[in-house]
């Protein structure tokens, strides 16, 4: 049993992260805590994502030494952690940033409309 | 009894989702995301991650705190929850 | 709605905990993910692009054409948000 726990925890700690940014997203009214609550949602799956290339026992940063980039040494595969979800998440953050500019950007102009951040408000507004 | 530092940094991370979350200003609120933000930086160089580090450290807590409270200071700062 | 919300999020967050059970445990270096693609990219990205920072290898010259659609989406972003925000003559 502590075995199983020692070796999840943190799987647990990325879904209570995530349980968070899905709470903010479902019940808050606000249109800037919903936002907010997407960032953390995004944000506890790139963490889940980078998570699963780490490895324990020796290994080391993904850059080669100067005795391995000339040659002299091999590069072996169990010293170096795994690089692999390190690019495809470099992706997803850029993708994150420019989604969330154009949710503000949509926040911004419903401000200018209705007056309000409130969606309950938006809603009796638009009926 | 040693506690490993990622668990530290874990609940660091978890202190400061729940308080951008509560929180009813909604400029505190940025600001504690771009904390939030800096914690997942920290917690990334921790895993080896060092590329993605420094990207969420300039792209996301810069560039999205600065968006952030671009937009709150052109909208209105209270919230109701 | 408040509490059939966090009731919601108790039921998912139950579902994905479950799903965790089966993964392998933290930092194995037998994984299934670091035991499939990447190492081949990291004993040949000496050989093939000479460039020491492999994270860079990748991005840059393995998976390039990824790299390029990212371009189209941050280039979207940027349009959509110059469209939304421009003042309208009226």
């Amino acid at each position: 049993m502590i075995e199983l726990v020692i070796a999840k925890y943190n799987y647990w700690i990325y879904v209570i992260l995530m349980m968070i940014g899905f709470y903010a997203m479902i019940v808050k009214t606000n249109l800037v805590k919903k936002i907010i609550g997407m960032n953390i949602f995004q944000t506890a799956i790139i963490l889940f994502y980078i998570s699963t290339a780490y490895k324990m026992g020796g290994a080391t940063l993904p850059i080669m030494t100067d005795a391995q980039a000339h040659g002299h040494e091999a590069v072996l595969v169990d010293g170096v952690i795994n690089p692999l979800p390190h690019v495809l998440m470099l992706t997803a953050i850029v993708v994150m940033v420019a989604t969330l500019g154009v949710a503000l950007a949509i926040v911004i102009h419903i401000y200018r409309r209705y007056n309000t951040l409130n969606e309950d408000e938006i809603l009796k507004v638009m009926k | 009894m040693t506690v490993p530092i990622d668990l530290v940094l874990q609940i660091f991370i978890i202190v400061c989702a729940v308080a951008s979350i509560v929180v009813k200003d909604l400029l505190s609120a940025a600001m504690i995301l771009g904390a939030y933000s800096f914690f997942m930086c920290i917690m990334w160089a921790q895993m080896g991650a060092v590329d993605v580090a420094f990207t969420e450290a300039s792209v996301s807590a810069g560039i999205g705190t600065i968006l952030f409270v671009a937009a709150v200071m052109k909208t209105t700062r209270r919230s109701k929850d | 709605m408040k509490f059939f919300g966090f009731l919601i999020t108790l039921l998912t967050g139950a579902v994905l905990i479950y799903g965790t059970l089966d993964m392998p445990a933290y930092g194995d270096p037998d994984s299934p993910a670091s035991r499939h693609v990447s190492p081949r990219y990291i004993e040949m990205t000496e050989i093939e692009t000479a460039t020491p920072n492999m994270v860079t290898s990748i991005l840059a010259d393995y998976r390039g054409y990824d790299t390029m659609g990212e371009t189209t989406v941050i280039f979207t972003a940027g349009m959509s948000c110059i469209f939304l925000l421009r003042k309208r003559k009226s």
